[in-house]
C-alpha cells in the first residue's frame, strides 16, 4: 500500500526514457524497500544482538591476543543469524503485495512484477553492506590489539556479508515460489537445524561437502599458521556469490522476468560460477598442504625463526615471533625464582603444532624428550600464560618435559610455587590451571604437552606457601634448591624445607 | 449476555470449526517438523543425545508454528456479531487441534528417541509450551488487533525468538540448556512457568474486550473484509 507512494515520480520517468526510467523506479523502490527493511523489529533485533555478541566476544580477556587468520573466521557465525532474519524479513516483504492485495493496484503502474522481485533482491544488498561494515569492525578491532599476530584473508571475511546476501535472496526467491506465510519461518527453522544446530550431514567435517554449507566451523581451538590452513576460502566467497546471483536471478525469471534473454544468460553466468566455486572448494586439501602441515607437526624447526633472548633461545613459526617477548617475559621470571644450576640454564622454548589431524582437531602434543626444551602453543593470554610458566618450572626442576609429566612427589610443590609466584593473584590463577576449577584435593593441571597431576597434599602446601611472604619463600626455595629438586623427594620433606607447617601424607598420584 | 457455549452449540459448531481450521497450514508445519527426524531414521543414523535433542526441538518449533496460524480466520469481521463469541470459537479450534497436535508429537517422539534419547517427558514440557505461547501470542493479536492474519507475525516472532534466546540467554534464566547440563531442571521449572503464564495470557485474552473500539469495529468490519483497510 506504501510501496505506491514511491513509485509515481519514477513511473512518469520512466515513461519518457524507457529502460533507463524502469531502472530509475526499481533503484526508488529498492531503496524503499531498504528502509523497511532495515526498519523491521527482527531484523534491529538481530543487528543489536550481533553487534552487542561483536563488543562482548572482543572484550574477552583470552581475546587479548588474536591470531588474525583465526579472527577472520570468527566473524562468519554472527551474519549466519542477521541471515536467516533476512530470509525471514525479505520474504514477508516480497509477499507484502499479496498479502494486502494490492497486487492488482499495481498491475496498472510501470513496474511489472519482475521489477519489483528485483527490486526487493536489490534490498538485502544494504542489509549485507552493513554487515560487511559490521565484520570489518570487528576484524580491525582485533586487528588493533597489541598482542595480534598472523594475516587475515579477505575472502573468508567476504563470507559472512556473502551468507547475508544468499539467505535474503533465497527469502525472495521463496516468496515467488511459495505464497504461504508459514514457508519462510520453516524453512529458517530448517536452516537453523541444519547450519547452527549442527545437523548438516557433513558438519564439523574441514572437506568435501561441508564447504557447501554457508559457513565451515568446527570445535577445534588451535591456531594454525595461515599457511596451513588448506581453507579454500577464496572459491567459497565465489560459490557464495554465485548462489546469491543464482537465487536473485531465478526469482526474477520466476516472477515473469521481463527481457527474459538477457536475464536467462545472466541466470546461466551465476549458475557457472556457483557450480565453478562449488566444485573447486570441495577438492579437499592440496598436497602441498598436507606435506606443509606433516612438516610443522614433526620437524617444526626447519620453518621456525630463532631469536636469543636473555640466556634462552625462542623458536616461533615466522608469524608468532612478535610474541617471543612475552614468552621470554614469562619464563626470565620463572628462572629468576629458581636456585642452583636452573637459574642459568640455557633453555630452548619451541613452539610446536599438531597439524597433522586437521584444523578442527586440538590434540594434544607429545611432551618433548629433549633437555631443557620447552613446548608453547599458539594461543596467548588467560590460562595460556600460566600453562606456559607451568612448562617453564616443570623443565627447570625435572629436566625435560617427559619426566615433568610422570613425576609425582615433593617437587610438583616447587613446580607449581615456580610457577605461581610471581603472578597477580596466584590463588585465582592456580584454581583457573586446575582441571576442576577447585582449591582443594587432588587435581589434573592443565599443560599444552601431557597434563601434571596434583595430589590433595601438594596443593595444601602451595597454597600455604602462597598465603606465606614471597621474599622469605624465595630466599627458603633457593637455599634448598638442591633438595627440593632432587628425584625422590616427598612432599612433606618439601613442606618441612620451605616451613609449612602440614600435615601430609605418602605421595600417591595413581588417583 | 449470559454465555451461550452449551454441549449443544460445542457439537454444532465443531464441524464447521473443524472445516475452517487451517489444515494446509498444519499439514505443511507438520510433515517439515517430522521430515528431518524421519530422515534421519530412514538414512539409518541413530540420533544420539544432541542431534535428537536439536530434532525434536525443531519438531516442537514447527508445531509451535503451525499453532501460530491457528486463529487465522479471513471471516473474522463478518463472524464478530453472532450469539457464540469469539472465546468459544477460539477454544473449540484448539481443543480440536490438540488431540491431532499430541498424535502427531508422539510420531515425533517414538521417530527420534531410543533409550539414550532425551528426556520425553521434559521436552514435551518444552513443546507444550512452546505451542501454548504461539496460541497466546496468536490470541491476544486477535484481541489486540482487527487483523484477520495475526499468525504471519507471531510466526515471524516465534522464529526470530527460536534463533535468538539460545544464543543470547543469560545463564541465571537460560531455558536452551543440554541434558548433561545441571542446569536442565531448573530450567524446564522456568519452561514450566513460562507454559504457565501463557496458558493464563490466553485465557485472560479469550474474551471480547468491552471497549468503545470493538463496538466501532463490530459495525464497521463487515465493509472491511475485501479490501486491504481490514489491516493496518
Amino acid at each position: 500500500m506504501v510501496a505506491t507512494k514511491a513509485t509515481p515520480a519514477a513511473a512518469t520517468r520512466s515513461a519518457s526514457r524507457g529502460s533507463r526510467g524502469s531502472r530509475a523506479a526499481v533503484f526508488a523502490l529498492a531503496r524503499f524497500e531498504t528502509r523497511r527493511l532495515l526498519l523491521r523489529v527482527p531484523v534491529v533485533v538481530a543487528l543489536v544482538g550481533y553487534g552487542a555478541w561483536i563488543g562482548w566476544r572482543t572484550l574477552q580477556p583470552q581475546d587479548d591476543y588474536p591470531a588474525l587468520q583465526d579472527v577472520d573466521r570468527a566473524t562468519q557465525g554472527g551474519p549466519l543469524f542477521v541471515g536467516l532474519v533476512a530470509l525471514l524479513c525479505a520474504n514477508q516483504a516480497a509477499l507484502r503485495s499479496l498479502r494486502r492485495d494490492t497486487e492488482r493496484h499495481f498491475g496498472v503502474l510501470v513496474l511489472s512484477p519482475a521489477h519489483r522481485t528485483a527490486a526487493h533482491a536489490l534490498a538485502v544488498v544494504p542489509l549485507a553492506l552493513l554487515t560487511a561494515v559490521a565484520v570489518a569492525a570487528q576484524f580491525g578491532w582485533e586487528a588493533l590489539k597489541p598482542g595480534v599476530v598472523g594475516r587475515g584473508s579477505v575472502a573468508e571475511l567476504l563470507a559472512g556479508p556473502l551468507t547475508v546476501l544468499v539467505f535474503g535472496a533465497i527469502g525472495v526467491l521463496l516468496a515467488r515460489l511459495v505464497s504461504s506465510a508459514v514457508a519462510a519461518p520453516l524453512l529458517v527453522g530448517v536452516f537453523f537445524l541444519l547450519f547452527v544446530g549442527g545437523m548438516y550431514p557433513s558438519a564439523g567435517r574441514e572437506t568435501g561437502t561441508a564447504w557447501l554449507a554457508p559457513v565451515v566451523s568446527g570445535t577445534g581451538a588451535q591456531s594454525l599458521p595461515s599457511a596451513l590452513l588448506g581453507r579454500p576460502a577464496g572459491w567459497h566467497a565465489l560459490y557464495l556469490a554465485g548462489l546469491a546471483l543464482t537465487a536473485a536471478l531465478l526469482a526474477v525469471l520466476v516472477a515473469g522476468g521481463g527481457r527474459a534473454r538477457t536475464l536467462r544468460a545472466a541466470l546461466a553466468g551465476a549458475l557457472a560460477l556457483t557450480v565453478l566455486g562449488g566444485v573447486a572448494q570441495t577438492g579437499g586439501i592440496p598436497a602441498v598442504t598436507t606435506a606443509a602441515r606433516i612438516r610443522a607437526s614433526l620437524t617444526p624447526e626447519r620453518d621456525q625463526t630463532c631469536v636469543l633472548r636473555g640466556r634462552s633461545d625462542y623458536c616461533a613459526f615466522p608469524e608468532w615471533t612478535p610474541r617471543i617477548g612475552d614468552w621470554a617475559r614469562v619464563a626470565e621470571r620463572v628462572q629468576s625464582l629458581t636456585g642452583g644450576s636452573a637459574r642459568g640454564q640455557h633453555l630452548l622454548v619451541r613452539q610446536r603444532v599438531e597439524a597433522r589431524y586437521g584444523l578442527f582437531d586440538d590434540a594434544a602434543l607429545a611432551p618433548s624428550t629433549n633437555p631443557y626444551q620447552v613446548t608453547v602453543g599458539t594461543a596467548w593470554g588467560g590460562n595460556r600464560v600460566p600453562e606456559f610458566s607451568t612448562a617453564v618450572a616443570s623443565v627447570l626442576v625435572a629436566g625435560n618435559e617427559k619426566a615433568a609429566s610422570r613425576l609425582c612427589d615433593g617437587r610438583m610443590v616447587t613446580i607449581m610455587w615456580l610457577s605461581l609466584a610471581w603472578q597477580p593473584s596466584p590463588e585465582s590463577v592456580l584454581r583457573h590451571v586446575r582441571l576442576d576449577d577447585s582449591l582443594s584435593g587432588s587435581a589434573v593441571v592443565i599443560s599444552r604437552t601431557e597434563p601434571l597431576t596434583m595430589t590433595a597434599g601438594q596443593t595444601k602446601v602451595v597454597r600455604a606457601l602462597l598465603h606465606q611472604p614471597f621474599f622469605s619463600v624465595a630466599a627458603k626455595v633457593k637455599a634448598h634448591w638442591t633438595e627440593l629438586t632432587s628425584r625422590g623427594v616427598t612432599t612433606a620433606r618439601a613442606a618441612e624445607l620451605l616451613d609449612v607447617p602440614a600435615h601430609i601424607g605418602p605421595d600417591r598420584c595413581d588417583a | 449476555m449470559r454465555p451461550v457455549m452449551t454441549r449443544r452449540v460445542a457439537l454444532v459448531l465443531a464441524p464447521a470449526v473443524w472445516r475452517t481450521l487451517p489444515w494446509r497450514t498444519l499439514g505443511a508445519t507438520g510433515t517439515v517438523g517430522l521430515l528431518p527426524a524421519a530422515l534421519c531414521r530412514l538414512l539409518g543414523a541413530e540420533p544420539g543425545g544432541s542431534s535428537a535433542l536439536s530434532l525434536l526441538r525443531f519438531a516442537a518449533l514447527a508445531l509451535a508454528l503451525g499453532a501460530a496460524f491457528l486463529l487465522d480466520d479471513t471471516a473474522r469481521h463478518t463472524t464478530a456479531p453472532v450469539p457464540t463469541g469469539r472465546a468459544a470459537r477460539t477454544v473449540l479450534r484448539v481443543v480440536l487441534v490438540l488431540p491431532v497436535a499430541a498424535l502427531w508429537w508422539t510420531a515425533a517422539l517414538l521417530l527420534v528417541t531410543g533409550p539414550a534419547g532425551p528426556p520425553a517427558g521434559d521436552l514435551t514440557l518444552e513443546a507444550a509450551t512452546a505451542f501454548a505461547v504461539a496460541v497466546a501470542a496468536a490470541t491476544v493479536a486477535v484481541r489486540h488487533t482487527d487483523r484477520t492474519d495475526p499468525g504471519r507475525t507471531v510466526a515471524v516472532g516465534l522464529v526470530t525468538a527460536a534463533i535468538l534466546v539460545p544464543v543470547m540467554q543469560p545463564s541465571r534464566w537460560a531455558l536452551f540448556v543440554w541434558p548433561a547440563d545441571p542446569r536442565w531442571a531448573a530450567a524446564h521449572e522456568r519452561w514450566g512457568w513460562v507454559l504457565a503464564v501463557a496458558v493464563a495470557v490466553w485465557g485472560l485474552s479469550l474474551p471480547e474486550p468491552r471497549t468503545r473500539r470493538s463496538l466501532r469495529l463490530a459495525i464497521t468490519s463487515p465493509c472491511s473484509t475485501s479490501g486491504p483497510s481490514g489491516g493496518r
